[in-house]
């Protein structure tokens, strides 16, 4: 019995595929590929998207009474009244998986449209081959700001991105400021894929022009095993706000690394992605009174929306979860692709792209606290508000911009 | 940088790094046996947390207390593997070094899948146990009592261990199968019940670390991962088979993780430990205290 390193090396490179079930194709209906990690660290969050997804296919296919685009009457009127069907395919996070699952959605399944991905890195891919077999891709809850700058023709996103995201947080510590609360230093902790890298970068450039003086900035590697060393700088600096941008498993792991190095900032606002996430505060959400985090969706919008509960309802018969900035953004995806292939009345990628160029969906018919829906010609919807929101007494208010808010930011944290 | 940072990434650096040792040390006390390389070992892991944090919330026992019981329901799969698995993949008679490592790498991918099957991808974490959250300062440098604790069980772990192979028969039939597994069989030594008995301990070994990461760290199925590859290192390093080895190659990473962090960006700090492991392959290709 020998085992050598080389074996060894060829153990640890191998990597095995599945490739989900998948049924035909039918005529009668409309056929959408939506693409999130099903297995893998983030499993969780395509689990959670599957849901959202169904719930709005689900609307659009049977006879709702909501202000929602489609879901009065049974599917596409603009069809023949034909529904929608999904495929969902796993790209387990990884960029390369994304693109041989996109190409293998519009080949082999005749996709009309793409949806996705979470990952920021996984979008890049995804939306590359749409570009080239021409399939529009709408960027559900992607939010680098770079994904719309590549000059694609057939990328669209409903939804803010992290410069948006980034200037609302901007805005709320010049308001703070205004009110007399000490913000001048700021530290941030970003993990190094494309959404840290991109976040960070926005709020580098946010805080040079604002005035604020970044006292740290510390990248760190996805999925670490221990993030020690990281916060023992973040606390050696002791920025007057922390702002992460991590996804759940890196923020847990912080907030408990934070909590066992004894370092308590004053403020935390968050970039979204893991906290906004149900199982980081199951987790930890004990050492977060008072975290702030930006967000698209707030469930305070059920008061003035009253559909917006009622969908939330829906949302959670399915998933056991309230829809949170991910799920919300990824219901609102569906509506807005389904509502273009339907006034684009073909399945044609083209005709339905020329369709999204020209939505104009009024904010109040999306269950967002957004202006509205219209893409520039970069494929960006600039119109989308984001919101900040503040974990108080075990669920989220909404703290700014001033017209959305229903309470007052609690500062600093306790 | 001041002397306290210095001082606390070195505290915390060996903590971590006991604990990487204790990860390790079954990986290498398999591979010491039977020159079989688990790679289902951050599985092991995994599982090993499970059931941690399901002795916690269905039955409210805390981590610390549940650790033998880990250790003991690990000892008992580790065999179990063994007995059904390993035992077929070692009578290959062609491509054996492939065959172990495609039976092993294969349960590890069942594994998860299950995992993720019945425990959902869901992120767990025990929350509230006796030792979570809290920490010791000593003049400015904070010590995590979990991973105290962990570091403290892993050296009581290795100094049992010691005691265990040398001065036990079973300890001392282990050691002869290693080297000579056709010989022990004529002096009436079973050799499946030593390899079995082996695996059990190896799994035990990591049920105990198991249960201690389970009260800092969170749960997944894809949690082993990340683990497994720094065990494999740790093996790498201080020398495949060599139990102390495995010891000194997880202090020797947690402490070079550490440093590396202090001078580089910290999304780099791994990159430290395997520029190590490469200088050590480089000079001493056996590992630091591998006897091959």
């Amino acid at each position: 019995m020998n085992i050598t390193r080389r074996n060894v090396l060829l153990g640890a490179t191998a990597a095995a595929a599945f490739a989900p079930l998948t049924s035909r194709a039918q005529t009668a209906e409309v056929v959408i590929g939506v693409i999130y990690p099903l297995s893998g660290a983030s499993a969780q969050i395509g689990v959670d998207a599957q849901k959202a997804f169904e719930t709005a296919a689900d609307l659009i296919n049977k006879n709702y009474d909501f202000g929602l685009p489609l879901a009065k009457g049974e599917g596409l009127p603009g069809l023949g009244g034909a529904k929608i069907r999904l495929v969902f395919a796993d790209h387990q996070a990884d960029p390369q998986k994304g693109r041989a699952e996109a190409e293998r959605l519009i080949t082999q399944e005749k996709v009309c449209a793409v949806i996705g991905t979470y990952q920021s890195s996984v979008a890049v891919t995804v939306s590359q081959i749409c570009e080239r077999y021409q399939i529009p891709f709408l960027s559900a809850d992607n939010s680098s700001p770079s994904l719309h700058r590549r000059g694609l023709k057939f990328y669209f996103r409903a939804a803010p991105h992290d410069e948006m995201f980034s200037t609302a947080m901007f805005d709320f510590f010049d308001a703070m400021k205004k009110k007399g609360t000490k913000i001048e230093t700021l530290a941030l902790f970003h993990e190094d894929t494309i959404f840290g890298t991109d976040s960070s970068n926005a709020q580098l450039k946010l805080a040079k022009e604002r005035g604020y003086k970044v006292v740290s900035d510390i990248k760190y590697r996805a999925n670490s095993p221990s993030l020690t060393a990281e916060v023992q700088q973040l606390k050696a600096a002791n920025a007057d706000v922390l702002m992460p941008s991590s996804y759940t498993t890196d923020g847990i792991l912080l907030v408990k690394t934070m909590a066992e190095l004894g370092y308590k900032p004053n403020a935390i606002v968050a970039q979204d992605a893991g906290f906004s996430e149900k199982a980081l505060y199951d987790a930890v959400g004990d050492k977060l009174e008072g975290v702030i985090s930006r967000g698209s969706f707030s469930l305070d919008l059920a008061a003035k929306r009253p559909m917006v509960g009622k969908i939330n309802d829906m949302f959670k018969e399915r998933s056991g979860k309230d829809f949170n900035d991910y799920s919300s953004r990824q219901f609102m995806g569906l509506i807005v692709m389904a509502d273009a292939i339907n006034r684009a009345k073909s399945t044609d990628g083209d005709k339905i792209r020329e369709a999204l160029v020209a939505t104009d969906m009024p904010g109040d018919v999306t269950i967002m606290p957004w202006k509205r829906v219209k893409f520039d010609e970069t494929g960006q919807n600039n119109d989308a508000d984001p919101v900040l929101l503040q974990y108080v007494g075990g669920k989220f208010v909404t703290i700014f911009p001033t017209q959305a808010a229903v309470a007052e930011a609690s500062w600093p944290m306790k | 940088m001041t002397a306290e940072t210095i001082i606390q990434s070195l505290a915390s650096g060996l903590l971590m790094g006991l604990l990487y040792g204790l990860i390790a040390v079954g990986l290498a006390l398999i591979f010491g046996l039977m020159d079989v390389v688990n790679f289902a070992h951050g599985e092991f892991l995994m599982i090993a947390m499970y059931v941690t944090f399901f002795l916690f919330a269905f039955f409210a026992i805390d981590p610390l207390l549940s650790a033998p019981l880990v250790a003991a329901a690990l000892f008992v799969f580790g065999a179990v593997v063994y007995l059904l698995i390993v035992r077929f993949a070692v009578r290959a008679k062609a491509n054996a070094g492939m065959v172990q490592i495609f039976s092993t790498f294969g349960l590890a991918i069942v594994m998860r899948g299950l995992a993720q099957y019945f425990f959902t991808p869901d992120y767990r974490s025990v929350t509230n146990s006796w030792l979570g959250g809290k920490t010791v300062s000593v003049a400015g440098i904070f010590l995590p009592v979990p991973q105290l604790v962990g570091a403290l069980l892993a050296i009581a772990a290795f100094g049992a261990l010691y005691l265990f192979i040398n001065r036990t028969d079973f300890g001392r039939a282990l050691e002869a199968t290693r080297e000579d597994a056709g010989a022990v069989a004529l002096v009436g030594i079973d050799k499946n019940k030593v390899f079995a008995l082996g695996w059990g301990l190896g799994a035990a070994l990591v049920g105990l670390s198991g249960a201690v990461m389970a009260i800092f760290f969170y749960i997944y199925p894809d949690v082993g991962a990340s683990f497994a590859l720094i065990a494999y290192v740790t093996v790498a390093l201080g020398g495949f088979g060599s139990v102390f080895g495995a010891f000194a190659g997880g202090i020797l990473v947690g402490l070079v993780e550490a440093t590396t962090a202090l001078i580089l960006p910290p999304s780099l700090k791994s990159v430290g430990i395997y520029a190590v492991y490469l200088l050590v392959v480089f000079i001493r290709p056996r590992g630091l205290f591998g006897s091959m």
